[in-house]
């Protein structure tokens, strides 16, 4: 009678601890994931393949630029935001393609391809190794998500055990303009 | 020696039953599976659809030679032009709204090919919480018959925060959310095939 009880109290404690395990364990989506580096706006912030320091951050409501020799301007529901910044390449020569600033409700809003004809695109460029390389990510989003925001950079989006910088902006240090014209060298 | 028979007896109407009553929930359940996937909602035209990831509320629908951005379509082609707001209600930037919707009266429907009318230029990304005006185009050859009443099938989308293979967070097809059918506008003649 008490061998059988204590084969019960052993079977149940072995499947609670089981459980435990299980629940406790890592998702292999999260052991693969992005190797994560953060840091403030005044600051370089340096992960152990590249660095990034967010130079301005301008928003305003339309921006223009020269696309095929004509000017186009482009209009939005929200608001534009254009963060330019230097990166540094340490090991070897990558782009920079994925941008994404985090709004203050925790959506991402990944870099906007309707100005991926404007001049000066970091995620167009390619960063040699040695040399600090300056351009601008644009981003449309509504104006409420503008207060608290992250810029998260990486080689691809979705990185797997590769280098991703998150760089929190501040919101006194953001440039508000009506139109925004983005030049050959920039903003 | 009665009681054990009795025993016995008993045993095996219970099991009977219970067998029974398995195969008749098991049974009854795929027959309500059947009937609920039969049933998709009708709705008409400017009803707001929540389907997952996207909210779509369709407005009307034309066939035309040339698409939003001013081009000319090829020779031999024509275009059925959908046009209707949507917006991106998930947490994240997204491109897949190409299996959101999906002509469900013609044979043969190629991907359709969706515009942005702000820019008159193809659409890229949409931004979460950013509706805009959108058209979808299906390009179909001329030979082929265009009905005069278009039906649309609204396609939804179920988020899973741990998928079953790599416990990733993901979005994942939930069948039909609703059809609806709209008069198509001839802005073309149509030629004999």
């Amino acid at each position: 009678m008490i061998r059988t009880a204590l084969q019960i109290l052993v079977m149940f404690s072995v499947a609670i601890l089981l459980a435990a395990l299980q629940a406790t364990s890592p998702p292999y989506a999260m052991l693969t994931g992005p190797i994560r580096t953060t840091g403030q706006q005044r600051e370089t912030v340096s992960s152990q393949t590249f660095s990034v320091k967010v130079r301005r951050v301008l928003k305003a409501k339309t921006i223009g630029f020269a696309q095929f020799g004509k000017r186009s301007q482009l209009q939005t529901s929200g608001v534009w935001m254009v963060v330019s910044a230097e990166v540094q390449a340490f090991q070897e020569t990558m782009p920079v393609r994925a941008a994404t600033l985090v709004g203050s409700s925790g959506r991402l809003y990944r870099q906007s391809r309707r100005a991926g004809a404007a001049a000066n695109i970091l995620s167009a460029k390619v960063v040699q190794p040695g040399l600090p390389t300056t351009g601008i990510f644009v981003f449309e989003l509504p104006d409420d998500e503008t207060g608290d925001m992250k810029l998260i950079l990486s080689e691809q989006y979705d990185p797997q055990l590769k280098d991703e910088i998150s760089v929190s902006l501040e919101a006194n240090g953001m440039i508000a303009q009506n139109e925004l014209e983005i030049g050959k060298d920039g903003v | 020696m009665i009681r054990n028979k009795g025993k016995t007896w008993l045993t095996r109407l219970v099991a009977g039953a219970g067998g029974l009553l398995a195969a008749a929930l098991s049974l009854g359940y795929s027959l309500y599976e059947q009937r609920e996937s039969d049933l998709v909602r009708q709705v008409q035209a400017n009803t707001s659809l929540e389907a997952g990831r996207w909210k779509v509320l369709v407005t009307g629908s034309r066939v035309s030679a040339s698409t939003p951005d001013g081009l000319q379509i090829s020779k031999g082609k024509r275009a059925i032009l959908v046009n209707m707001i949507l917006e991106n209600i998930s947490a994240e930037s997204s491109n897949l709204y190409g299996t959101l919707i999906r002509i469900a009266n013609m044979p043969d429907v190629p991907r359709p090919q969706y515009y942005l009318v702000r820019d008159r230029a193809i659409l890229w990304d949409l931004q979460p919480r950013m509706p805009e005006l959108v058209v979808a185009v299906w390009e179909f050859p001329e030979t082929s018959q265009l009905p005069d009443v278009l039906k649309l099938q609204v396609e939804g989308e179920r988020f899973k925060p741990r998928d079953n293979l790599y416990s990733a967070p993901g979005w994942f097809p939930a069948g039909a959310v609703a059809t609806m059918s709209l008069p198509l506008k001839r802005d073309i003649a149509d030629r004999a095939p």
